[in-house]
This record gives C-alpha cells, sequence and structure tokens, in this order.
C-alpha cells in the first residue's frame, strides 16, 4: 500500500447538497419551525500496541437531524439514511413526537440567519488522507520504540467531516471540518512515557518529536522512588494543567450559577484564580480546533471568560441568554489560557529555574469529589518525576491528588508560554506549563 | 430504491473477502433505534428518537485485522467497504510480528430476542413524559430542592452477523432505563439524590414496576437531608456496601483488570492496563475468602447475555474470582491463546456498526453469601452505609481508587442511624476485598449496571451488568470529600 493511495473516498455531502437537503426537509415539515442538521464524516484510525497494530478502522457515516416544533412543542429525530423516503420518514417522526410533547416553557424558535467567522477548520491534506498515511505515521513512531527496544502503543487518527445546519427561520451554516490526531504511550518495563499532538493538518502532527518526548520519559522513568503523600511544590506539564482546567470550565454553566448550583455561583466579577490569568476563546488560531459555528447555528465567537483571574463569562443556554438580554452567546470551542508578565520560553527553562518539585505529565482519571467546592481527583500518569536544583533526578511512583483548581490556581509560581495541550479525556487547549505551591497529593500507587 | 437484502451483501462482501485469501472476515449489519427523553426542572427539555444504521466489515489477513464502515447501504457502497477492509488488513499485515489466530468456535445459525411484555416503543409518548413531569413536580413539592432532573432511555438493536466460517447470527435486543435526581441547597452547599432503575434486556415493564412516583419523595426528602446532614470525620470505618454502589467498584477494581487486552498491554495508550498480570492467574489472592465474583452472560435481562458476542461466541458462564483468588479472565478469539485458552470467552463487543468489537467486561456479579443486612450491620459498632454511585477515580492499573457514594448513613451500634455527608473512601484493589467479611444473601441481590463503560481508541461504550448483595468492609480508609484532605 502506497502512502498516495489512488484509491477514491466515499464524497462527503457538499454545501450544494446540504442545501438540497435541508430545502427539502424544510419545505416537507408543516411544523411552525424546523431544524435541520447533517455530520457527514469519514474517518479511521490506525491504533498499536507492543509495536504492532491491533486495530485499523475506516468508516464513514453521515448522520441527518431534524426538529420540528409546534407552538412550544418540539421533537427531534435522527437518521443516517439520507434516502428520499428515510427524510421523508423522519420529517413525520420529528413531527409526530412534537405534537405529542408537552409545551417546553424554555422553547425558542432556531437562531435566524447569522454571520460567520471562517475559522481554518479544514485542511486538503487530512482529507486526502487515508489508512497508508495513518500506517506510515504509526509504523514511525514504532520504528523509533523498536530502535530503543521498548514497547509504542498509541493511535494515528484522520477524519474528514462536512457539517451544516439550517432552519424555517432562514439560518444557514455549513463548514468542512479535519481532524488528525497522534498519541503514544511508551513503555520501558514498569516505566512510561507519553506524548500526544491534534491539529487541523495532518501534517502538523510532530510525530517524531512527540515520540522523542514519549521515549525520554519511559527511558527515566526506571527505578521510580517513592515520595510520602502530602503537598508539594509541582511543574504542571500543559496536558496537566488542561486536565485541571477542563473541570473548571463545565463549572461555568449561567443556569447552575443562578440556582447556587455551580462552584462559582456569586463570584461572578470576582477574582478566582491569580489574577496573571487569562482565559481566552480563539476560534480563529490554527493551532485549535476552533468550528464556524455551534450545533444550534450560533457563530463562535472571540471572548474573555476568566480576565486577569476574574471570573467574567458565564456560559449561556439561549434560553437563559434571552432571560438575562444577553444578545451574543459566547463560545468555548476553542480555550486559550495564558499568563500575564514575565513568562518562560518552555518547559525546561521552567525546569531549569526549579529548586525541588514534582514534574507531572500528565493527569489520569480526573473526577469531582466535591463539586460545591470543585474539589477534584485523578492520579498523576506516563511520567512523574523529582526535579531538584534545575534538573530530573529520578523517577517517582504516581501520586492520587485531591486539589480544587479554585484553590491550586491561585499559587501560582511561573508559567511558560501556552502552548498544545491534549489529552485523553478532554479536548485541545493551549495552556501554559506550570509551577504550583503546596500540590495536595494525598496517596501513592504501586507503580 | 428499497435497501439491498442483507443476505445478499453479506454474501457479496464474504465472497469478496475469501477470494483475497484472507483467511477470515465477517460482516454486521446494526439497525439501532434510541429514543432518550430528557426532563429538566419540571420542565421535558428534549426528546430524540434516533435510528442509526449501517454495516461494519472485519477481515483477517495474514494474521493482521482491517476494518471498514460506512451507513450507506447499497450494492455499491458494501463493496468499496469490503475491498478497503481487505486493503487496511493487507497494511496491517505488513507491520505485523506475531500473527493474530482465532481460537476456534463452532458454527451457529440462531436468532436471539428479548423477551418483553411491554415493547417501549410501543408505550404512548404523552404516558411517558407525564410520568416524568409528574415524578419532577413531586419532587419540587420538597421544600429546599431547587432543581430536578428525569429522564426514560429505551434502545432496539436489529443485528445480523454473517462470517466466512459460515455463523448466521440475527438479534432483535432490547435494552431500557430510567432514572430521576433532585439537588437541594443549604447554606451555601448543594447536594443531589439519585434514583436509578438498572438498565436491563427488558421491555417498559421495567420502569413500571419502578414506581418513580412511589420513590420520588423519599428521594427528594433524602437529597434535603443530604446536604443539610454533618460532614463525616475522616478515619478508619467498616463499610457496608448496598449492590448498587458495588456495581460500579465491581467494575472499576475488578471488571476492568479483568480484560485479558488489558492485560495485554492494548490499552496502555488510553483505558490503561492491568495488575492482574498473567502470570497472577490461579495464585493470586485478590480478596478474602468470601469474595466469588463470577462472569455470567447467560443471565436473561442482563446486558452482555446477548447470546452471542460480536465474535459470534456463544455466551457464557465463568469464574474471575474463586474464594478470593483470581482465576479467568474476559477473552475474545484473538487474545483467549494467550494464556492457554482454546475456547474464548465471548466477552467481544462493539458499540455500533461502525466500531470494531473490542474485549468487554462481561456480566461479573459479587456471588451472595448467607447473611442478611440486618445480620451485616448488627455486627459494626462504627459505620458507614453507603448507596448508590457518587465520584469515582482508579489508576491505570486498577490498584489505587477511591469512591463516594449517593447516600450515606452512619452505623452506630449495629444500627443505621443519621445521614452524613462527604464520604469519599479510599485504598487499594486487593487490601478492600481481602477486608471483606460479609456478604449477603440472595434475597438481597440486585443487578445494576452500565451503558456508558468508556474503553478503546476511537472511544466506544460499553455495557455489562454487575449483580450482587450487600457486602461488608473492615477497617477502610474514610478520607472526606473537602479539598486538602
Amino acid at each position: 500500500m502506497s502512502t498516495t493511495s489512488h484509491k477514491t473516498w466515499p464524497k462527503l455531502t457538499s454545501r450544494e447538497e446540504f442545501r438540497f437537503l435541508s430545502e427539502l426537509v424544510l419545505k416537507r415539515s408543516t411544523g411552525d419551525h424546523t431544524l435541520v442538521s447533517v455530520q457527514d464524516q469519514h474517518g479511521g484510525t490506525t491504533r498499536f500496541a507492543s509495536n504492532q497494530i491491533i486495530q485499523n478502522v475506516d468508516t464513514r457515516r453521515g448522520s441527518l437531524s431534524v426538529t420540528v416544533a409546534f407552538g412550544r412543542r418540539q421533537g427531534t429525530a435522527g437518521t443516517t439514511d439520507f434516502t428520499a423516503g428515510s427524510v421523508q420518514e423522519t420529517v413525520a417522526r420529528a413531527s409526530q413526537i412534537a405534537r405529542l410533547s408537552p409545551e417546553d416553557p424554555e422553547y425558542l424558535p432556531p437562531v435566524e440567519r447569522q454571520d460567520y467567522v471562517t475559522p481554518p477548520t479544514a485542511r486538503a491534506e487530512t482529507a486526502a488522507a487515508g489508512p497508508a498515511r495513518r500506517l506510515e505515521y504509526a509504523n514511525e513512531a514504532i520504528a523509533q520504540c523498536r530502535m530503543e527496544q521498548l514497547g509504542a502503543a498509541g493511535i494515528v487518527s484522520s477524519s474528514m467531516a462536512t457539517v451544516g445546519v439550517a432552519a424555517s427561520t432562514g439560518l444557514f451554516a455549513y463548514e468542512e471540518r479535519t481532524e488528525a490526531r497522534f498519541s503514544l504511550t511508551v513503555q520501558a518495563g514498569e516505566a512510561t512515557g507519553w506524548g500526544a499532538s491534534a491539529h487541523r493538518s495532518i501534517d502538523h502532527l510532530k510525530i517524531y518529536e512527540r515520540t522523542i518526548t514519549a521515549i525520554t520519559k519511559a527511558k527515566r522513568g526506571g527505578e521510580a522512588r517513592e515520595l510520602p503523600p502530602g503537598r508539594y511544590p509541582v511543574i504542571l506539564e500543559p496536558a496537566a494543567v488542561a486536565g485541571l482546567w477542563s473541570q473548571l470550565l463545565w463549572a461555568l454553566d449561567a443556569k447552575s450559577y443562578e440556582k447556587g448550583t455551580s462552584a462559582l455561583s456569586g463570584k461572578l466579577g470576582q477574582p478566582i484564580v491569580d489574577r496573571r490569568l487569562t482565559l481566552r476563546n480563539l476560534p480563529l488560531r490554527e493551532d485549535l480546533l476552533g468550528v464556524g459555528f455551534t450545533t444550534e447555528g450560533l457563530p463562535t465567537v472571540e471572548s474573555s471568560w476568566i480576565t486577569e483571574g476574574a471570573f467574567t463569562q458565564l456560559s449561556y443556554d439561549r434560553f437563559t441568554a434571552k432571560e438575562r438580554g444577553v444578545t451574543t452567546i459566547p463560545t468555548l470551542d476553542a480555550p486559550c489560557l495564558s499568563g500575564a508578565g514575565a513568562s518562560l520560553p518552555n518547559l525546561q527553562e521552567l525546569i531549569k529555574q526549579t529548586e525541588r518539585a514534582i514534574l507531572v505529565t500528565n493527569f489520569w482519571y480526573i473526577r469531582t469529589v466535591n463539586p460545591t467546592d470543585l474539589t477534584l481527583t485523578g492520579m498523576t500518569r506516563d511520567g512523574t518525576f523529582l526535579v531538584e536544583n534545575g534538573a530530573i533526578v529520578s523517577a517517582l511512583k504516581n501520586f492520587r491528588f485531591h486539589e480544587s483548581p479554585l484553590q491550586v490556581f491561585n499559587r501560582v509560581e511561573a508559567f511558560t508560554h501556552p502552548v498544545e495541550a491534549i489529552t485523553s479525556e478532554t479536548g485541545k487547549l493551549l495552556v501554559p506549563a506550570m509551577a504550583l505551591r503546596d500540590f495536595n497529593f494525598s496517596s501513592v500507587t504501586r507503580f | 430504491m428499497p435497501n439491498p437484502n442483507k443476505d445478499e451483501l453479506a454474501e457479496l462482501v464474504l465472497k469478496r473477502i475469501t477470494a483475497s485469501g484472507a483467511e477470515y472476515g465477517d460482516i454486521r449489519f446494526l439497525d439501532s433505534r434510541t429514543q432518550t427523553i430528557n426532563g429538566e426542572d419540571r420542565r421535558i427539555a428534549s426528546i430524540q428518537d434516533q435510528q442509526d444504521r449501517g454495516f461494519g466489515i472485519r477481515v483477517l489477513y495474514h494474521g493482521a485485522w482491517g476494518f471498514a464502515a460506512s451507513s450507506v447501504l447499497s450494492l455499491e457502497e458494501a463493496p468499496r467497504v469490503a475491498e478497503l477492509a481487505i486493503e487496511i488488513a493487507k497494511g496491517s499485515a505488513s507491520l505485523a510480528i506475531e500473527k493474530v489466530k482465532l481460537v476456534d468456535e463452532p458454527v451457529h445459525r440462531d436468532r436471539i430476542v428479548t423477551p418483553n411484555r411491554i415493547d417501549p416503543f410501543t408505550v404512548p409518548l404523552e404516558q411517558k413524559t407525564a410520568l416524568l413531569l409528574a415524578t419532577m413536580e413531586s419532587l419540587h413539592r420538597q421544600a429546599g430542592i431547587v432543581r430536578s432532573r428525569a429522564s426514560l432511555w429505551a434502545r432496539r438493536d436489529q443485528k445480523l452477523f454473517v462470517s466466512t466460517e459460515g455463523s448466521r447470527l440475527e438479534f432483535d435486543l432490547l435494552a431500557v432505563g430510567g432514572n430521576f435526581d433532585a439537588t437541594a441547597v443549604h447554606e451555601g452547599r448543594f447536594a443531589s439524590r439519585t434514583f436509578n432503575t438498572p438498565y436491563l434486556r427488558m421491555g417498559y415493564e421495567l420502569i413500571e414496576e419502578a414506581n418513580f412516583l412511589v420513590e420520588a419523595p423519599r428521594l427528594a426528602t433524602q437529597a434535603v437531608e443530604k446536604v443539610q446532614a454533618p460532614t463525616i470525620a475522616p478515619g478508619r470505618y467498616d463499610l457496608v456496601l448496598d449492590p448498587e454502589h458495588l456495581s460500579l467498584t465491581m467494575h472499576e477494581s475488578c471488571g476492568h483488570p479483568s480484560e485479558l487486552d488489558r492485560a495485554l498491554g492494548y490499552e496502555a495508550n488510553y483505558a490503561g492496563t492491568s495488575f492482574l498480570t498473567t502470570d497472577k492467574r490461579g495464585t493470586f489472592r485478590y480478596g478474602s475468602p468470601h469474595v466469588n465474583l463470577v462472569a455470567d452472560n447467560c443471565e436473561p435481562e442482563t446486558l452482555a447475555a446477548t447470546g452471542y458476542d460480536d465474535d459470534g461466541v456463544a455466551c457464557q458462564t465463568w469464574d474471575i474470582v474463586r474464594e478470593g483468588i483470581f482465576v479467568g479472565y474476559c477473552t475474545n478469539r484473538e487474545v483467549a491463546p494467550n494464556i492457554g485458552e482454546a475456547r474464548s470467552r465471548g466477552s467481544n463487543r462493539a458499540d455500533s456498526w461502525g466500531s470494531v468489537p473490542i474485549v468487554r467486561i462481561a456480566n461479573i456479579g459479587f456471588e451472595p453469601g448467607q447473611a442478611t443486612l440486618d445480620e451485616l450491620l448488627a455486627d459494626v459498632k462504627r459505620g458507614i452505609y453507603i448507596e448508590g454511585h457518587g465520584s469515582y477515580s482508579i489508576d491505570q492499573r486498577r490498584y489505587n481508587f477511591q469512591f463516594g457514594g449517593d447516600a450515606f448513613w452512619l452505623i452506630e451500634n449495629g444500627k443505621r442511624t443519621q445521614m452524613v455527608r462527604d464520604v469519599v473512601y479510599h485504598g487499594m484493589t486487593p487490601e478492600f476485598w481481602g477486608s471483606c467479611d460479609g456478604v449477603a444473601d440472595r434475597s438481597h441481590r440486585r443487578r445494576y449496571g452500565f451503558i456508558t463503560c468508556g474503553k478503546g481508541q476511537p472511544g466506544q461504550s460499553g455495557w455489562m451488568t454487575h449483580p450482587a448483595s450487600h457486602a461488608r468492609f473492615r477497617n477502610v480508609n474514610v478520607i472526606g470529600g473537602q479539598a486538602g484532605s
């Protein structure tokens, strides 16, 4: 199989086809309002473990969703079958549900026609990539690990999707989106090292760089020492920072805020983290995975959520936004956390200036323990090290932590420029690596 | 144009696979219908009825896998997808070190149908929404309740599996579930109490028998009591755990480590590996002699009891832990030979037509003991009784865990007394199960399970049921749920 396969990949729903399809749905619907959306996706994943391919998959899935409303009664039906008969049946099913539904006091008609920014959501090289390209990249990582007599486990994936939203209000949005991902866990006996990347362009996965990072961590991970639980200064690599911040982002919901069931209730406008930190949404950044519009057809917008440490923006559903007179609903599809003032160029510089700290590559299985103060727990994973006098001196057994981001991000000592951060349980963010004081490691595991 | 006949498509595809020189191939057609009704704060927030239809083709070529799938069911698309699966398998084979060789399985030709009294898709929508609205109204009648949610879920999977070995299996499977919760606030805190039916392969009778309207006032009262309850002092406590709570503890600390693909490193980059390495099978003390954990994919109504798995292997019953000793794994036809087993345990399942089947946790259940719940409580001087699911987290090899719960009561001098809050217990898996000194009898047995068990890349949701009776654990480390604890 050559890397420039001559296969013709299935053609996904084009803008013109989506316009035809949406007009057909809108014409068939007798509802007061109708919303139609399509996600037509083709992609695949090459998965490897113990230096060989264990799964190699390729899936094409088209999904059509129709929401019909009569007054305040609404229903949604979906199908993966785009044939005329199925489309007709889906409209009928949504209509039948709507007729039988109770009135929803929070119902709002679909949004009207919008103007959209056009983020760089699709890259031709990713759209053209098929299983051969994925296999080539997997082989590159595996070969590096084999040379070092280490074990590689990971994935290379790529996908292309066309996404459209249209409504009886005149709303029409359509865009192409591509995405490629690479992640690698290198095993050296008991020790593991990890690296990951995600980008709209498969050319930007940095396979070699991430592989070397994971190999280096795995090789350093042998003979891990056990330190007792306790509070330690830490250096959190970007993936670890992203893991904690992702939990904080889910607490921004406006309705929960108003009902008093959010850890942030009552804190709008107040400082919640170190005043040097600002969280913005930057949908036009090429190194994030921003989109042009939401599933409801709302345009994504650049916005500031935490500004110089203060909580400045709630995440609104359309009903709550209307109740509060919010006319532009901010989105959080492309988060970027940055620090003001002196920041270090990279992680290596942060390590160099550290007298003693625990370096955390990544967190795993982060879950809320106490939603009232946003206490989280989780485990360190795939590279936990002791740093002394500006250098890594040994590997450490993994810790469990108990911390609230609302507390720990008020104990910031230093940070780098924001860089790409991907975790297995969250999306992609731009965040800095950070040095923090008194991080609470509550127990140690056996490896 | 009518959809092409599935058997004709299967024949077309399997002929191509055989002609390619591949040693094995199968095709799975799946037509899933899912109805989800979500209520929130006294309103029906959404009703969704999703039809998800497509097919997936697996090819084993020279000991390496390829898989391709499509939602387009047509005479043109099926051969394209088959050729793609073959091409992908050939690519995998180019990097193969150890060739996959499937263990034998008899050829099966069968049809499996979920028995049910009330087809959930025939129940009038108005009846379902009225139940959810009445449930939420009932919850809000309790002073102090500020938020509520209630939902119903039903799924029908119509599946056809055909393999190059001659197996042909047809399925018409149902699954149903429902739940509601209430959130109370008090002095700047908030707390929720949740009622879950188990997810089971039954009809709508599961929902009718769950008596939402009888349970709702109790749940609302307990939510308010919970948010006002005193916090627990950290320390060592005896725990008595209810079957719903145990379903999660078993799932995380026994279910996942007993997946053989994890033990072999297949999930090293995502879900993790397992402390139950293959050298431990038959000798490792996983728990006390009271601990008997049995995988039973044959028990009617349970989620993994589908007759056959997605390898076409008949469902079975086997031991995972017998009298505290780890003895068995969940396997598929690919990994079973790695532990010298001549037959798969039939635990290979995919979550859709577009996903490749992977080893999933079986219906692992905790075998009942001899005690009554009162007898378990009677022998506790200072302990905590825990119901339901709360916060949970475990390391990637499944040693270091912590679990919360949905509701907690102090046990004082053998009696369940007042509610407490912020209970989180922490432990190491073998020590925790080693501290089990009593299990309630079969009359206390309940079946809870999951439809959202995450594993695999791309991620898939696994379904399985974990029956249990109440059980007692001695001297467990309760750490409390505040920051800094």
